[in-house]
């Protein structure tokens, strides 16, 4: 497998190599990635610095596209000359949300793209509107009364639910309707940890709960039951097929299952090499960080982050792909620090250290099903991938 | 003005002025009505009390009475103002510069620190003999000797008595035994015993003998002083006497030959020592015995008035003249009559001996002191047994510990078991032998890095060809029972095997378990890329792997029904948790153990129920399971809200469903349709009008806020709705 390979489409695949635009402005790592709901037009950040960006990925036109960023990023970083023929160019940033006191951990587009949900380090889930920039209601009377909110869906008919899960080990869900009530519709506690991912299937009105406990619990509304399966690491990331057959697990034993729901037995596995030790050089390693990992490309791949920058690559991320049903290495892409250059940081003590660049969001355009997908990590800079 | 005068200046003119005939000396001072003559006269009723420090006080009794405080009050001349207080969490009492300490002694007068002065005051707690003490006894160890001990119990006295040790008793555990009634004898007291402190034994003491006597002579006591022997002789009810005589002051026999009995019964013959060993047996006569009998007196004066007055006393008793022969009477001597006596084992002393007098130790010593000194050593004599100068052990100066010997010797144990003529060992240290792995533990856990290196040697004795080795790798693979490895094979028919994402290691699992069960005659061949530890490793993850799908003993199976929901699939296993009934030191989820082998399935899954809210249900659009309640309060409150807007829309006061439904409708009609192919409008529309665009949106928000309250109905009408229900929205 080559090594870094954007830009180099070798024909065996449609896999979107090439980096299409960046998208700057944060001045902290971004935690959160989405794109907006069906149509996947806009792409919603999550940052450390507390605020949410909405960006227009396409670079409106390739002169303008200096225009807006530049010295945004953190002044620490040291900004070596770069030519500017590789740059990238920069996606166009419409709108950005300052209610947060606290980073931005999760996020969640409605439906209707009128509205969106929002949590982070608050104890509070945010429901925003979209076009005035403020927040709507702020789920926060008897909510996550310890810890940040590491997850945030819409759930229910037409959005009418959302659900927050964090470090308190409770899943909340709200009820988004109700002007009055501040207490949350039910207070799910059966997981012993904190809840790190949550999905919610497509039709079944069934919600997924990954935990740090290494279980993912399916609380199945019409049925009335909870399924618990058991994982050998912390659970920190869960993506369902559209079909809600299947389902994305990812945990920190450097594994990701495809996980098959109706009976819990496990498709696939990817990350590792393949071998019953799963950390051979070289191989995809998580052990440490929450990194998200998603279908993609109308559920072909398997597209996760990366909690090791790649080595002496001027603080370059990577992104994996794996074949779904191979599960074989599709692509192993880098992800560029940005245009600040990533590579020397001058640490508190004076020493300078290379910094990682842990890609450790990723979102795909529409559900899985577009063209384009995009990652955010410690950069703040989030990169959009597209077929080239 | 301010002219001022020196003192001296200021007295010469006093005495200038008022006694100018006063040359040696000090002039008293003037006679002035103003100012007081303190030698002079006052009146009584002119007479003040007071102190030292010239106050005014009332004091009485002794020194002044009773006089505290400010005036005998607590307060001070400023009144009494208590301390403030000061929370010591803020402000700590260590952080402030200098806090006042008061000390007892702020609170006390004269009179007080007076007393206390006093009882500074070291003494002894009990007072030491001194000469004239009248606690000195002539029974004490006389002399200087009882300037040296304290008065009184000693430490070792108390320290009994507080044991619960008394006076006269014994030392040690009780005694059962009869009592000992002096009334009674032992033949009516029988049967009945008590416990008893035990009897009090003197302790032995043994006194330097100071004279050149022979051992026990006791010549010399038969000459009593006259007094003594005189009142022994007669007085028989002076028996007090006669005990005290017999123990003295320290409870230690004392001078016993010579007692008043051995007067009456047997003469003394001056100094000779006339022994038992002369005795020829006869009792009739004694060989000894001189001419007429004659009874000497010897004790001048006082004899016949006694005697006639003992006759008198008691004339049955000693009227007759017994004859007690010399053996007899020796033996009398010694234990009858001398019956109280006894050694201190309570022990009668042998035959022919007899207590010999005891004075005390330390007096004797003392008195004995360059009396009989040690025969001089004739100059220029020289022991026979002089140590030779090179035997280093002989002499005190130049001993040597063993302990220091073996310190100071530099052999190492094979040269000591050369000298010992003991075999030698074969010249390998233990590093010789133990493996590279193992040395490598050894220097991480001592943290020297110049540990010899290892060889894994292995004695001849000890070494095996390959097969057996292979041989004893293949006895150290876990052995399963065959029921178990039956089903554990099934089990993976049925699809749900363990290792799925490894085949190769799949297959091994299948080729242990056909072993295991008898299918196959001997295990796989060992991969290459595994080592001896890892291919047994995994053969122990197999093992315990395996062992789960152990069937159920019938016992169990009968007490014991799958869960149908959970267990539908598993077809020939029991319940997982049964089976984890090994005893690992924490038991260990069976669940989580499957998932780390990588058994997704059944294995890892668990069924329970749950209980979703109603709203939580019609949020989903869903039926509520049957399971569910509907007394769930929050199920309930939520069904009455959504109930009253059913209600305010059959009573035409809103048309258009509940509040999310308006809302949703207003954000329609602002923000595009939510259909699929505009779904993005408000974005786009944001985009293209840039953030100048946005205060439109805002006064649509207000609007909407006052066409929901404008349309909310009074309280009446809810209260006509509710009737008494006092349940809050």
């Amino acid at each position: 497998m080559d090594v870094y390979d954007n830009n180099t489409f070798n024909g065996k695949d449609d896999f979107p190599r090439k980096i299409l635009s960046q998208l700057l402005g944060s001045h902290g790592p971004v935690h959160a990635v989405t794109y907006s709901a069906s149509p996947g037009t806009y792409i919603l950040t999550g940052s450390a610095d507390r605020s949410i960006r909405l960006y227009n990925p396409i670079p409106a036109s390739p002169s303008s596209s200096t225009a807006t960023t530049t010295t945004s990023s953190t002044s620490f970083i040291t900004k070596p000359s770069q030519p500017p023929s590789t740059t990238p160019p920069q996606g166009r940033l419409i709108q950005t949300y300052t209610s947060h006191g606290y980073e931005v951990l999760s996020l969640s587009v409605s439906s209707s793209n009128a509205t969106f949900a929002s949590s982070g380090g608050d104890r509070a889930v945010f429901l925003w509107d979209v076009s005035t920039a403020t927040t709507i209601r702020r789920f926060s009377n008897q909510g996550h009364t310890t810890g940040r909110i590491n997850s945030v869906i819409f759930a229910g008919v037409d959005d009418s639910l959302l659900i927050s899960g964090g470090h308190d080990t409770t899943v909340r869900i709200w009820d988004v309707r109700s002007q009055s009530s501040s207490r949350p519709v039910q207070v799910l506690r059966e997981a012993k940890d904190g809840i790190t991912s949550l999905a919610v299937s497509p039709g079944g009105a069934e919600v997924l709960a990954g935990s740090v406990d290494g279980r993912v619990r399916t609380y199945d509304v019409r049925m009335g039951r909870l399924v618990t399966d058991v994982f050998p690491g912390a659970v920190t990331s869960l993506c369902l097929a559209r079909d809600g057959k299947t389902v994305l697990v990812g945990s920190l034993d450097s594994k990701i299952r495809l996980m098959d729901r109706s009976n819990g037995q496990c498709l696939r596995t990817y990350g590792g090499d393949g071998n019953a030790n799963g950390d051979a050089a070289g191989g995809w390693t998580n052990k440490e960080i929450r990194v998200q990992s998603v279908l993609g490309g109308g559920e072909r791949w398997v597209v996760a982050g990366d909690e090791n920058g790649a080595e002496n690559s001027n603080g370059e991320g990577r992104v994996w792909a794996w074949d779904l049903l191979t599960g074989k290495l599709v692509a192993k892409l880098g992800v560029p620090w940005g245009p600040g250059g990533g590579k020397v940081v001058v640490g508190r003590d004076g020493k300078e250290k290379e910094r990682k660049n842990v890609v450790s969001c990723v979102a795909w355009k529409d559900g899985g099903f577009g063209n384009q997908f995009c990652v955010g990590g410690t950069s703040g800079v989030v990169t959009v991938y597209g077929e080239a | 003005m301010s002219y001022k005068r020196s003192r001296a200046t200021f007295e010469a003119d006093l005495t200038a002025q008022q006694s100018p005939y006063v040359f040696f000396g000090t002039p008293l001072p003037p006679r002035d009505p103003e100012v007081r003559d303190d030698g002079s006269y006052v009146p009584i009723w002119k007479q003040e009390v007071r102190d030292e420090r010239g106050r005014k006080r009332l004091h009485g009794a002794f020194t002044g009475g009773f006089s505290a405080g400010y005036f005998n009050t607590v307060g001070s001349k400023e009144g009494w103002t208590p301390s403030t207080f000061v929370s010591s969490r803020t402000n700590r009492h260590k952080d402030t510069p200098k806090a006042v300490q008061q000390r007892p002694e702020d609170f006390m007068d004269e009179e007080d620190l007076a007393d206390a002065e006093e009882a500074k005051k070291i003494q002894t707690n009990a007072a030491f003999a001194g000469l004239g003490s009248t606690a000195n006894d002539a029974t004490r160890a006389s002399g200087l000797m009882g300037l040296f001990r304290p008065q009184g119990e000693t430490m070792g006295v108390k320290l009994l008595k507080k044991m619960g040790w008394r006076e006269g008793q014994g030392i040690g555990p009780k005694v059962r035994r009869k009592a000992r009634l002096e009334l009674q004898n032992d033949v009516t007291a029988q049967g009945e015993t008590f416990l008893f402190a035990p009897e009090n034994v003197p302790m032995i003491a043994f006194v330097k003998k100071t004279d050149r006597k022979g051992l026990g002579y006791a010549g010399e006591s038969g000459l009593t002083p006259i007094g003594r022997s005189g009142s022994k002789k007669g007085s028989h009810g002076d028996t007090d006497d006669e005990d005290e005589d017999d123990y003295g002051a320290l409870g230690r026999p004392k001078l016993t030959i010579g007692g008043g009995r051995k007067k009456e019964t047997s003469k003394i013959r001056g100094g000779i020592g006339i022994g038992i060993l002369n005795d020829t047996g006869s009792d009739d006569e004694d060989p000894y015995e001189v001419g007429p009998k004659i009874s000497y007196n010897r004790v001048i004066g006082g004899d016949k008035k006694k005697k006639k007055a003992t006759i008198a006393a008691n004339p049955t008793l000693q009227a007759k003249p017994k004859f007690i022969t010399k053996k007899a009477a020796s033996s009398i001597l010694g234990k009858v009559g001398l019956g109280v006596r006894k050694c201190h084992d309570g022990r009668l002393p042998l035959d022919g001996f007899v207590f010999g007098k005891e004075s005390d130790a330390l007096t004797t010593e003392i008195n004995s002191e360059g009396k009989y000194p040690p025969p001089q050593i004739p100059p220029g004599w020289v022991s026979s047994r002089t140590p030779k100068p090179e035997s280093a052990g002989g002499s005190p100066a130049n001993y040597v510990s063993t302990a220091d010997v073996a310190k100071a010797s530099t052999l190492d144990p094979k040269a000591r078991a050369a000298l010992l003529g003991e075999k030698q060992l074969p010249g390998k240290s233990v590093f010789d032998f133990i493996s590279p792995a193992s040395r490598d533990r050894l220097a991480a856990v001592t943290g020297r890095s110049d540990l010899p290196q290892a060889l894994g040697e292995v004695p001849a004795a000890y070494a095996r060809s390959e097969a057996e080795k292979q041989q004893e790798l293949l006895d150290r693979v876990p052995k399963l029972d065959k029921e178990t490895a039956i089903a554990a094979i099934s089990r993976g028919i049925g699809g749900g095997a363990p290792y799925a994402e490894d085949e190769e290691k799949r297959a091994r699992y299948r080729g242990y378990l056909e072993v295991q069960a008898g299918f196959r005659p001997q295990l796989p061949p060992k991969p290459a890329k595994l080592t001896d530890e890892e291919w047994l490793r995994e053969f122990h993850e197999f093992f315990n792997c395996a062992r789960i799908f152990k069937p159920m003993t019938g016992f169990m199976a009968s007490r014991f029904t799958t869960s149908s929901s959970t267990k539908s699939s598993a077809s020939t296993t029991g319940d997982t948790k049964e089976v984890v009934s090994r005893p690992p030191p924490k038991p260990e989820d069976p669940a989580e153990e499957a998932a780390r082998l990588g058994m997704f399935g059944t294995m890892t899954r668990s069924v329970t129920d749950f209980y979703p809210t109603r709203l939580l249900c019609k949020r989903f659009g869903v039926k509520p399971p049957a399971h569910v309640q509907p007394d769930n309060y929050d199920a309930t409150s939520e069904k009455k809200k959504d109930d009253v807007w059913s209600q305010f829309q059959s009573y035409g006061y809103q048309g258009g469903g509940g509040p999310g439904t308006v809302e949703r409708e207003l954000l329609g009609l602002e923000f595009g349709s939510t259909g699929g192919g505009g779904g993005s409008t408000a974005m786009a529309d944001l985009e293209r009008g840039g953030e100048a665009q946005k205060p439109a949106e805002v006064v649509l928000d207000t609007s909407r806020n006052e066409a929901l309250e404008g349309k909310r109905p009074g309280d009446e009408v809810f209260k006509a709705i509710f009737g008494d229900s006092d349940d809050d929205e």
